[in-house]
């Protein structure tokens, strides 16, 4: 990992330790935000997995549905309007479509 | 570069204050007072929070749809119960996640809400450290929008309990500031950690409550709103009485939804339900009914409704045993091969 990479990495460690726990839960995704961008910059660098993180904040809005959104693998397509999801369910749920 | 993209957002913060301002002192509050001043900065507090209520009654609306998942949700607890290990909380997370996603439903608020305060805190922080301190150059000490210098050096002079709003514990003379400082510091760790506790404690299901994770979440809980010991010396008391109003206003808008639309499973929910069910007992013994009789009804005809149910989706199953093979329930009738 290069020097970038590791910087990047243990700020949004320390924001997972001090600040993350006094807001509770709240982000739609999982994996969260932070946790995409430390995987997002462990798979595709800094610069490009700083844009991805990024990209995740913005789509992390109270008008999109959240979800399971995965980083995307290299070669993949990086962004996405929607999620990245290869494992969407697919067993039919009791409750009624909204 | 900071200075030219907090300007805009300085320049409103200054215009929400100095109106505030001007609505205590036509309510009849002394303008140069600093109390007056502190409450502009509290009604700054409810004008950014105001306008956030629309995201608000959205995350209302989305509590509601959560009813109608409810039986789903359980049945995912009710597959990783007992399984504390990493990976089983780790599909658990995901599986719940996809469910709300599909629902297009989701109980949690996005960072959105709290990535628009920070900025405006760091407004407010410069506004109180610069316009009304005088520190920085003089671009960033002059006066902004409706803040003229006049009303900045009035702001400046306005002392609160003897302390000027730009104070702050590590830069002030005299105890006033200090004291004032300790107190603010004090209710802001107080509102943090009660807006956690009752999150945790009434809002959460007991699923939720065990695990490695949740006894790491309760130290933290307990440790962490300590760090505005560290941090709130070196803030402006203006910047504290922001964080505490902030922290209170959150606390109530919690404390609103917690009670109305409380998380399935919760102990929350578990409260909501006994004040539905003790409204009802009410408000059929003031029609003069017996209140116990209704209850009674209302659970023989879900009764009839279960059986008739269950009954339908017992026959074809008849039928697939007629072969006299014994094999598993299909799960999905229609790709059933027999």
């Amino acid at each position: 990992m290069s020097v970038a990479s590791r910087a990047l990495t243990g700020a949004i460690r320390g924001y997972q330790l001090t600040v993350s726990p006094l807001t509770g839960p709240r982000c739609k995704y999982h994996p969260s935000c932070s946790h995409f961008a430390i995987e997002a910059i462990q798979v595709h660098g800094a610069f490009v997995g700083a844009g991805l993180a990024g990209w995740r904040l913005l789509r992390c809005n109270p008008w999109s549905n959240g979800g399971v959104d995965d980083v995307p693998a290299k070669g993949e397509r990086l962004f996405r309007l929607t999620r990245n999801n290869a494992a969407m369910l697919t067993d039919q749920t009791s409750a009624r479509p909204i | 570069m900071l200075d030219t993209i907090l300007y805009p957002l300085e320049w409103v913060v200054a215009n929400v204050m100095v109106i505030w301002h001007q609505i205590w002192t036509f309510i009849g509050l002394d303008p140069a007072s600093g109390i007056t001043w502190a409450l502009a900065i509290v009604g700054l507090v409810v004008t950014i929070r105001a306008a956030l209520i629309p995201l608000f009654v959205k995350q209302i609306n989305a509590s509601r749809a959560m009813q109608v998942i409810a039986p789903d949700l359980k049945k995912i607890q009710d597959k990783y119960k007992g399984k504390k290990d990493q990976a089983s909380r780790e599909a658990m997370s995901r599986e719940t996640m996809e469910l709300y996603s599909k629902h297009k439903t989701n109980p949690f608020a996005s960072c959105l809400p709290m990535l628009v305060q920070a900025p405006i805190f760091f407004a407010l922080f410069r506004v109180l450290n610069y316009r009304l301190e005088g520190g920085g150059t003089a671009e960033q000490s002059a006066g902004i929008g409706l803040l003229t210098d006049q009303l900045a050096e009035q702001a400046q002079n306005a002392t609160l309990f003897g302390a000027q709003l730009s104070d702050s514990f590590f830069n002030s003379e005299g105890a006033a500031a200090k004291v004032l400082s300790v107190v603010l510091i004090v209710a802001m760790v107080a509102t943090t950690f009660l807006t956690q506790h009752q999150l945790t404690r009434r809002n959460l299901p007991a699923s939720a409550l065990e695990g490695p994770m949740a006894q790491q979440q309760k130290i933290l809980m307990y440790a962490l709103p300590f760090i505005f010991v560290i941090t709130g010396p070196n803030f402006p008391v203006g910047v504290l009485i922001y964080w505490t109003t902030t922290n209170v206003w959150t606390f109530g808008q919690q404390w609103y939804v917690i009670r109305n639309n409380p998380t399935p499973g919760s102990e929350a929910d578990r409260a909501y339900k006994e004040r539905m069910e003790a409204k009802r007992v009410k408000r059929a013994l003031r029609k003069g009914e017996d209140p116990y009789a209704k209850p009674e009804i209302e659970a023989s005809e879900e009764d009839a409704t279960e059986t008739k149910r269950s009954g339908q989706r017992q026959q074809p199953k008849r039928k697939n045993r007629g072969g006299g093979k014994p094999q598993a329930l299909p799960a999905n009738d229609d790709k059933d091969p027999s």
